[in-house]
């Protein structure tokens, strides 16, 4: 039978995604090019680049050397002046050596300037745990960079979203920092073939539930489909929503979920305190105080620095069943 | 005229500077001998450049830096008056080299300053109406009451910078940005302050811009002073530029910020080399600013005696001797000149005061860009 390409699908894996989403807007924008460490000759460190010096050549894939303050800075720079960077961290935890040009920069640079440069440009890269290791590789940035208005902060849980997320990055004349999993850059799901956009600011009900609502972000929503899983097979109907972008946080889709199911459990692969699911928790008692039976609960990462050992790294962070264990309690 | 008679440069060494023809390189053999710092070229090599100039040009340069003083001076008192708030960081003393550089250059570059931006966004054209009125606060300011003194923009200025360093990688960019769409005919101009060679953004910005080529032209003005503590106290060798360019592959210079016809002949030598060459150049330029590090500051660790001998210095009073010497301008034209600038200035300060603030419903606009 013959497919049209509107119809065709894919089975790719995350990092094949994001690769189609870079390839894609760089043959669509000559302005769009990718910088970072290991992006070009050793074809990324964790292979989201692959192929793409050969394809593209070195003056659009472009390797560094190990200096973020100073690449971040200049991708600022090359984005005020015009070009649209893609930059590539390593880890998101090395974006600390760049803070303050994506602090004092680029997301104050639009409105401090009064609307005379926009900063289009895309940081991207692995953020959170890895598999053991340790504190200064694992930590969860979105918590510490959604204190700051002007930027734009996109955790995609699936290859579908990744790619259409990204490319949507690509296009915004935002800054935009786009967070990826280094354990997921491997799942593998089913994509159309064709192009395609997600928009950002939206989130997306991945189960439809009338019990709870679970809200999650990033690698979070696959764990939280085994808890959907296990609570259906309990008579527990979950809703479980994606936010699939964090900041701006889509709290009209969390709510319109919590008025109908009643309780609501937030989980965030990063810390408790002041975290992604704070802000929510907060905004849900804004919109929905009077539609609440029970408490907003909340699972997330306790407050360690990450471990190495496997069984404290397990401990520290939200599992399946620490997950279950808040929806019973809040059904209770 | 008194070009080679500068104050003693503190326990510093004395600076040979290796650029022939260009600003004086026997000046500097003298200055190694006396112990003492100059960076002037001679006043005959000024009075041939003035020459060479003419009249429109020089006059038209030195009403530049009299706008840029009386908007400060104005703008001081302004501050006094509670007019206006926050931050303030005065230009007096730095005049020439910004302007002896936009005379070189032009505007059509991209161009980054630290937060003592106010003459810099003046020389690209910004006009003193929206800059007072961005002091002010006002909806009509320069980035509509949101940027205040430390950030003013045009469309070739990407901006006063708060951080100190924070810029000079942004600065990279842009000259990277040139070399990515084959731009040869311009390139980026960073300014920087003495204090900011001690940042890391120094450091990792100089090293891409050399090892990619970048056409960047960075230039520390060195006004001795990182808020209260002196440049030697800072920076562990004397010579900013020509000791550190070396170690990242690039050529460094150093120039007498003081004067106007150094600042010009310097920097045409050096911005054509940038240009030719398609890489980075690393320049200091020696200047004295003759307030403190910012309006709330007396200055009390600077000797009176020393702000005396820097001002005698003065880069206004040093081009207008020489415009005398040639002929081009006598007390009244010159009196008349300071007299229409400050005109243009006070007139501002009114522009400002009777703008309209900006309208609340406005505060949650632009954050993003559409």
């Amino acid at each position: 039978m013959y497919l049209h390409r509107e119809t065709q699908m894919q089975l790719i894996d995350m990092r094949e995604a994001l690769r189609q989403a870079l390839d894609e807007e760089m043959t669509r924008d000559d302005r769009v090019f990718i910088m970072g460490e290991e992006v070009a000759e050793y074809n990324g460190a964790y292979k989201v680049t692959k192929g793409m010096l050969d394809k593209w050549g070195p003056k659009r894939v472009i390797d560094t050397p190990i200096s973020e303050l100073g690449f971040a800075g200049l991708g600022i720079g090359a984005a005020m002046t015009g070009l649209r960077p893609v930059i590539e961290f390593m880890s998101f935890n090395f974006s600390f050596v760049a803070a303050d040009q994506i602090i004092s920069h680029a997301c104050k640079m639009y409105y401090m300037s009064g609307n005379r440069f926009s900063v289009p440009i895309v940081f991207r890269g692995p953020n959170g745990a890895a598999a053991q290791v340790s504190s200064q590789h694992s930590h969860c940035v979105e918590a510490i960079y959604g204190n700051l208005p002007g930027l734009i902060i996109i955790a995609p849980s699936n290859a579908y979203d990744a790619k259409g997320l990204l490319k949507s990055a690509i296009r915004n004349n935002n800054p935009v920092l786009f967070l990826e999993s280094e354990l997921q850059y491997g799942d593998k799901m089913e994509i159309p073939v064709a192009e395609y956009l997600v928009p950002i600011g939206k989130a997306s009900v991945m189960e439809q539930g009338t019990d709870v609502t679970l809200v999650a972000h990033g690698r979070m929503p696959q764990m939280c489909k085994l808890v959907v899983k296990e609570m259906a097979k309990r008579g527990v109907r979950v809703e479980l929503i994606d936010l699939r972008t964090v900041k701006p946080l889509d709290i009209a889709t969390v709510a319109t979920s919590v008025r109908k199911t009643n309780h609501c459990v937030l989980v965030e692969e990063g810390h408790l305190f002041t975290g992604i699911c704070a802000e929510t928790a907060f905004q849900i008692q804004e919109h929905c105080f009077d539609d609440l039976d029970a408490p907003v609960a909340r699972v997330c990462q306790k407050e360690t620095p990450m471990p190495y050992s496997k069984t404290l790294e397990r401990e520290t962070m939200p599992t399946v069943e620490r997950i279950i264990a808040a929806i019973e309690q809040t059904l209770a | 005229m008194q070009f080679q008679t500068c104050r003693p440069y503190r326990q510093r060494p004395p600076v040979v500077v290796d650029l022939p023809g260009c600003i004086g390189y026997n000046e500097y053999k003298m200055a190694e001998k006396t112990k003492t710092h100059s960076h002037a070229i001679s006043l005959d090599e000024a009075l041939t450049l003035g020459k060479k100039l003419g009249k429109k040009v020089l006059l038209e340069n030195l009403r530049q830096m009299l706008l840029i003083r009386n908007f400060e001076i104005r703008a001081e008192s302004a501050y006094q008056h509670g007019k206006v708030g926050g931050f303030f960081h005065s230009y007096i003393g730095q005049e020439a080299l910004q302007t002896a550089l936009l005379q070189v250059l032009g505007p059509d570059h991209w161009y980054i300053t630290t937060y003592r931006c106010h003459a810099l966004a003046l020389l690209l054209g910004a006009t003193p109406n929206e800059l007072m009125a961005e002091l002010y606060g006002r909806a009509t300011g320069n980035a509509k009451g949101r940027g205040g003194s430390m950030h003013f923009f045009t469309e070739r200025l990407l901006g006063g910078f708060g951080i100190v360093g924070g810029q000079i990688p942004i600065a990279t960019g842009a000259a990277f940005s040139l070399k990515y769409r084959n731009i040869k005919d311009e390139l980026a101009v960073c300014f920087l302050g003495d204090g900011a060679v001690a940042q890391g953004a120094f450091h990792e910005s100089l090293n891409l811009a050399a090892l990619w080529s970048l056409p960047c032209l960075y230039i520390i003005e060195n006004n001795m002073w990182g808020m209260g503590t002196s440049v030697e106290r800072a920076i562990s060798v004397p010579r900013l530029a020509e000791d550190k360019a070396p170690g990242y592959g690039m050529k460094g210079y150093t120039l007498d910020g003081m004067d106007f016809f150094t600042c010009y002949a310097g920097f045409e030598k050096i911005a054509q080399e940038v240009l030719k060459h398609q890489r980075p150049v690393l320049v200091e330029v020696i200047t004295e600013r003759f307030r403190g590090h910012s309006i709330s500051d007396p200055a009390l660790y600077r000797s009176k005696d020393e702000l005396k001998a820097c001002m005698e210095r003065d880069p206004i009073i040093l081009m207008v001797t020489v415009l005398k010497e040639l002929g081009y301008l006598d007390d009244a034209v010159f009196e008349q000149m300071d007299k229409q600038e400050k005109d243009l200035v006070v007139a501002a300060m009114k522009y400002a005061d009777e703008s309209p603030w900006p309208d609340p419903i406005t505060l949650e606009e632009d954050v993003f860009a559409p």
